[in-house]
């Protein structure tokens, strides 16, 4: 076999995909050492934050609600940890690149690696987050993950997913200033409609397709069910679903900056 | 808009250049338009809507060498078409051929993530700058670039706290470390004190030299002697005045007379 040497444009596109990932991760790092800095406890809060919660809410389910759900803190744990990371991603990235005008008008920069930057930090705060649950509970009961291979696949899932939606919501809070308030408001209903706390089976049938039709749901089910309740037939499915939304996401995302990217610095 | 390459020896070929600015950038509330709505219905339901047309066909060439003092009142469209020829600014015809590198700078007290320190500022601002440098030529860069913004002591404080002076200070001694194929500086000098405006104004006529066409927008007759060798001048949107150093000098301070 031969293979000729790539031409102009895959290695220019190379070059920049190079440089934009260079300083994607120069940014990352530089917002996980300014979020916290003037905190005691530094980094120490954004890893407790999700796990406190987790806490409150698996003491509230379990022993208050009394909720009959076999090895409730697993599943709650493959639920709502991804479910905090999307959201809280939603809420920061959102304003990210109007708060930033002053900045992307002093000298060009990509506006997306602000974004890209951002849910990065997010992304490995929630894996420390996680995985800093996950292993002494397995270590401590003894729980067998069957599908803890397949966990890269799952997130990957949810980074996708998540990238096309803020970048989507992020571009449009430029051109419309209500969307970073209308977030919090969305999120709060469909944290309630969603299926993160609760299993599937709870939701009557006459409104089970509001759950089919919920891309949170479909993009966070294939990772609960990497640790909780995994079998490869209906892991599978599951990805297949939630790899749909994440790439609505990211079609939407890029169909409205490709519409609007000429006015962009207009409204900035 | 298209970007491509032109002739070897230009830089930038810009040809019948039109931008207008729709007047509902500025954002108006949903109550706004109800309210005006409601007392004007016939108007605002066949009125076209308000434009500014900021730049009125406008052309013109930068060669390799060309270091062009780009001069005009305020409100002329200076900035409207250095962002434009930066590609941040769609224009709604004409188009701007570009060859090679563009770096445009438009404000210089600007932190990346004020929180940080100035050094670590300093960094960010240059990896963003110059992401095609290695590692190492970044980390000599930043360091030259910090030895040469004197700020010393202050480089481990946060950068928020920084009075506009050293911000610019430290931006300019970032901004003016390395050449490009053409560099636009938008009123880059304000900001800087006496002592340091001396300095940098040296570090900057080399930079200007050693790179290859250069935009430089100013309104001091003598930052543009220093830096130009070719002046434009822009009235009411349009280009007024093309030619040498003192005459483009002379016809931007009869405008202002």
């Amino acid at each position: 076999m031969t293979c000729g040497k790539p031409g102009p444009i895959i290695i220019e596109m190379n070059t920049l995909g190079h440089h934009y990932w260079k300083q994607i991760k120069v940014l990352t790092w530089a917002k996980m050492k300014s979020r916290y800095r003037k905190t005691m406890a530094g980094f120490l809060w954004v890893v407790m934050s999700p796990i406190l919660l987790f806490v409150t809410q698996a003491f509230v389910f379990k022993k208050i609600l009394k909720l009959e759900i076999p090895n409730y803190y697993l599943f709650l744990l493959g639920g709502l940890l991804p479910w905090i990371f999307i959201t809280t991603t939603m809420d920061m990235c959102a304003p990210a690149l109007y708060s930033s005008r002053d900045l992307l008008k002093a000298f060009k920069i990509p506006p997306f690696i602000l974004v890209c930057s951002q849910i990065l930090d997010n992304f490995i705060n929630f894996l420390f987050a996680f995985f800093l649950v996950l292993i002494p509970f397995v270590v401590i009961t003894g729980t067998e993950i069957g599908g803890l291979l397949f966990i890269p696949l799952a997130l990957f899932n949810i980074l996708l997913g998540t990238t096309g939606l803020v970048w989507l919501l992020a571009a449009m809070q430029v051109f419309l200033k209500d969307v970073q308030f209308i977030i919090p408001f969305v999120t709060g209903v469909l944290y309630f409609i969603t299926p993160i706390f609760y299993p599937i089976e709870y939701v009557p049938q006459q409104f089970l397709w509001i759950v089919k039709i919920n891309p949170f749901y479909g993009i966070i089910q294939p990772f609960r069910l990497c640790i909780y309740n995994f079998s490869l037939e209906t892991f599978l499915p599951a990805l297949g679903l939630g790899f749909c939304f994440s790439m609505c996401f990211v079609i939407l995302s890029l169909i409205f900056w490709r519409v609007k990217r000429d006015d962009f610095y207009h409204y900035l | 808009m298209t970007s491509t390459t032109t002739s070897e020896n230009t830089i930038l070929s810009v040809n019948n250049l039109n931008l207008v600015y729709k007047l509902d950038y500025y954002h108006q509330t949903l109550r706004d338009k109800f309210v005006k709505l409601v007392t004007s219905p016939i108007e605002t339901l066949t009125s076209s809507k308000d434009s500014l047309h900021v730049l009125k066909n406008l052309s013109l060439d930068l060669k390799k060498g060309d270091r062009v003092g780009l001069m005009g009142v305020n409100g002329a469209g200076k900035t409207t078409l250095a962002r434009c020829i930066s590609g941040m600014l769609v224009p709604q015809s004409g188009e701007v051929k570009v060859n090679g590198i563009v770096r445009p700078i438009f404000s210089t007290n600007i932190g990346v993530i004020p929180e940080l320190t100035g050094r670590e500022n300093a960094f960010l601002l240059a990896n963003l700058l110059y992401p095609d440098e290695s590692k190492t030529e970044l980390e000599v860069l930043i360091e030259d670039a910090l030895d040469f913004s004197e700020l010393d002591g202050f480089l481990d404080t946060p950068f928020l706290h920084y009075s506009k002076g050293m911000q610019t200070r430290l931006c300019l001694s970032i901004i003016s470390a390395k050449a490009c194929d053409l560099l636009i500086l938008d009123e880059v000098f304000d900001g800087a004190d006496e002592f340091f405006q001396k300095k940098i104004t040296a570090r900057v006529l080399k930079l200007i030299e050693e790179s290859g066409a250069v935009l430089f927008i100013s309104h001091s007759p003598d930052q543009i002697r220093q830096a130009c060798n070719r002046v434009l001048v822009l009235n009411n949107s349009e280009l007024v005045f093309d030619g040498s150093v003192e005459s483009g000098i002379e016809a931007y301070q009869s405008m202002i007379r």
